[in-house]
């Protein structure tokens, strides 16, 4: 996604644009959600940090969506469009979301629907490419050019790739060129103050934090992370010394009296590990999306 | 005589004092090792952190642990387990505060830390006979802060700092020999993809008094370049090749634990992580290969003679 702004960031640089363009990660590592935001403009922007009220969302991972960490509805009212990448269909987000504004979904070919979207290959590139078609005012040629700027140190493949990949996405979305409008300027007497809470000063002894009780982490749900879930085979299983609960880096398996492993899914972060090192192959990969949606 | 509990992989816990949920990436071999580390310590531990990655497994109000934790500065973290050894004691002795509630207290850094800027604590740390744990997972590099070289990083790896031509042009440091330099009572490497070996160096570790410092291989998907399902594998060719030699310092000797019986070449542990992939990409950089694979080879033949000397060649006689 950090990539996917900079690319979009750049095309707009390259029609005469003034640009802001940043991702924002959290603590989290690698897995973990991240967004990146960008700002264009004929004029000087004076404004800065992130954006409190969007003009277009794109969401690259639709399981985010609900989920209130990853902020992906934060300042959406009914100028903001949403682009998602989702098997679903607008109807169904628009619903779900009760969004006021558009929802697009993020056109894609057949057999990728089947498969689950998040691990779609280059999914970066054709949200800028999306991105970049319904600004309105980003031609293939600037869009072509900030791919290569942004991706020309990995190498020409890696360019073709993700140019083939952008194009599509632009070329699918002509019809809605220009659906994403700057909103009207924000008058002064409506602005609203950040709902800031004000912290007195206090000694260390009450303002230090102190964690009295272990495991806290345990409430933070790093199973949304994942992408692909591991589901063992209670079949195949064959009780070996439990490698897979070894070798689970997020003590995401425990073992049961009978000797039976048992994935948290709350926590599983989807790294397949456990996968890779079943000796009886007892582990398999499955889509997240396909798993939630039987769910 | 069995010096240890583990004789057998089924004898590994299978029950997990770390708790989920922590920031650190999928699939990461840090955390894999930390897990392992600490399931053998047990709950009386407390960890004194130096800033990098494992900073973030407690960030308020979360913790993965069940004790305490502290954070310090990159340099100064065996200064802050003095801090702690010292009120442990005084506890101990003034207080009254019984045997079975004493901690073991446990420095966690990274590389960066622990062959860089820590080193000097570190150092007057032994030199103080300090009773104290120091588990180093070793990515190779500032990872924290998005992979740059650190003196840990191998010779040939491209880094945030290193991006072009062959990669680090450094080596990396001898931490093993330079803590063991210093002559305290135990010092050990260590690789989450080793379980076995892991527990009983842990186990034996926790047993000795004064400074006992471990170096834990931790292959790092976000670092390395390596898909995060991986992380096992490579560690287990880190090993294999004869990388990341298995090894302890103890009694004023080092006996090297595990000998990988015939060594995969280098080129195969390599290949398999981004960071090297130049080092075949547009074509194989033999020369590169060539000399990692020499230092390896040079390491073991050390090793090996010592492990197996060679039979003495018998004058024979009859000759000319
Ligand atoms: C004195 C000092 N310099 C720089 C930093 C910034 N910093 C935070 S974490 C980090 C990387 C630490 O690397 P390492 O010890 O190997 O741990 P890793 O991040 O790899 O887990 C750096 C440079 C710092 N916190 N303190
Ligand atoms: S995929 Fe397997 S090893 Fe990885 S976090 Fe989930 S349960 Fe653990
Ligand atoms: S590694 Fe495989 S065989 Fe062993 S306990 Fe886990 S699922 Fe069962
Ligand atoms: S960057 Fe590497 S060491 Fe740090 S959390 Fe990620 S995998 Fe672990
Ligand atoms: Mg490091």
């Amino acid at each position: 996604m950090k990539t996917a702004g900079r690319i979009l960031g750049t095309a707009f640089f390259r029609e005469g644009y003034e640009v802001q363009d940043a991702p924002r990660y959290g603590a989290e590592r690698r897995g973990a959600p991240i967004f990146a935001f960008v700002r264009a403009d004929k004029n000087p922007i004076l404004e800065r940090g992130i954006i409190r009220r969007p003009d277009l969302a794109v969401v690259a991972d639709d399981t985010l969506a609900p989920m209130p960490s990853a902020g992906v509805l934060a300042g959406m009212d009914g100028h903001s469009l949403m682009l998602i990448n989702s098997h679903e269909t607008a109807e169904t987000w628009r619903g779900r979301l009760a969004l006021p504004g558009r929802v697009l979904v993020l056109p894609a070919s057949a057999e990728v629907e089947v498969e689950g979207r998040a691990a779609l290959p280059q999914v970066g590139a054709a949200c800028a490419g999306a991105a970049a078609r319904l600004v309105g005012v980003i031609g293939p040629d600037a869009l072509a050019a900030a791919i290569r700027d942004e991706l020309g140190h990995l190498g020409e493949g890696v360019v073709a790739d993700n140019l083939g990949v952008a194009s599509h996405a632009y070329d699918l979305l002509a019809a809605e060129a220009g659906a994403v409008t700057e909103r009207p300027p924000q008058a002064a007497d409506a602005w609203q103050s950040p709902d800031w809470i004000d912290l007195p000063f206090e000694g260390a002894g009450i303002s230090a934090p102190a964690i009295h009780a272990g495991l806290t982490s345990e409430l933070m749900q790093t199973g949304l992370w994942r992408t692909m879930r591991p589901v063992i085979d209670p079949e195949r299983c064959n009780h070996c010394w439990w490698v897979c609960s070894t070798f689970c880096p997020d003590s995401a398996i425990s073992v049961d009296g009978k000797g039976n492993p048992h994935i948290d899914y709350d926590h599983c972060k989807g790294c397949l590990v456990c996968l890779a090192q079943c000796p009886p192959h007892a582990i398999r990969a499955v889509p997240e999306q396909r798993e939630q949606g039987r769910e | 005589m069995s010096e240890t509990r583990f004789t057998n992989v089924k004898q590994l816990p299978s029950v997990h004092l770390l708790g989920s949920g922590s920031p650190m990436c999928a699939g990461c071999g840090g955390l894999e090792a930390l897990h392992q580390v600490y399931d053998i310590l047990g709950t009386n531990t407390v960890f004194v952190n130096a800033a990098g990655c494992m900073t973030l497994l407690a960030v308020y109000p979360f913790t993965p642990f069940r004790g305490s934790w502290l954070y310090t500065a990159m340099a100064s973290a065996p200064a802050g387990a003095q801090g702690i050894r010292d009120a442990l004691d005084v506890l101990k002795e003034r207080r009254g505060l019984p045997p079975e509630e004493d901690m073991q207290v446990v420095v966690l850094t990274g590389d960066g830390s622990a062959y860089g800027m820590g080193l000097s604590a570190t150092s007057g740390a032994i030199e103080r006979g300090l009773d104290f744990l120091y588990l180093c997972y070793d990515n190779e590099g500032y990872g924290n802060t998005g992979q740059q070289s650190s003196a840990a990083t191998p010779h040939g790896a491209r880094t945030a700092t290193d991006l072009t031509g062959i990669g680090f042009h450094g080596e990396k440091k001898p931490l093993f020999d330079i803590w063991a330099a210093h002559r305290p009572p135990y010092v050990a490497t260590v690789i989450g993809s080793e379980p076995l070996d892991l527990a009983r160096k842990i186990e034996k570790a926790k047993a000795i008094k004064g400074p006992r410092l471990i170096i834990a291989l931790s292959p790092c998907p976000t670092g390395w370049g390596f898909d995060p399902q991986e992380s096992v594998a490579i560690g287990k060719l880190a090993v294999n090749t004869g990388v990341w030699p298995l090894k302890e310092y103890v009694d004023g000797k080092v006996v090297h634990t595990k000998i990988p019986r015939r060594r995969v070449p280098v080129a195969s542990y390599l290949e398999a992580q981004g960071r090297f992939a130049h080092l075949f990409k547009p074509e194989r950089n033999e020369a590169v290969l060539a000399e990692i694979q020499a230092r390896v080879d040079g390491y073991w033949a050390g090793v090996e003679e010592v492990v197996a000397p060679p039979t003495p060649t018998l004058p024979q006689g009859g000759r000319g």
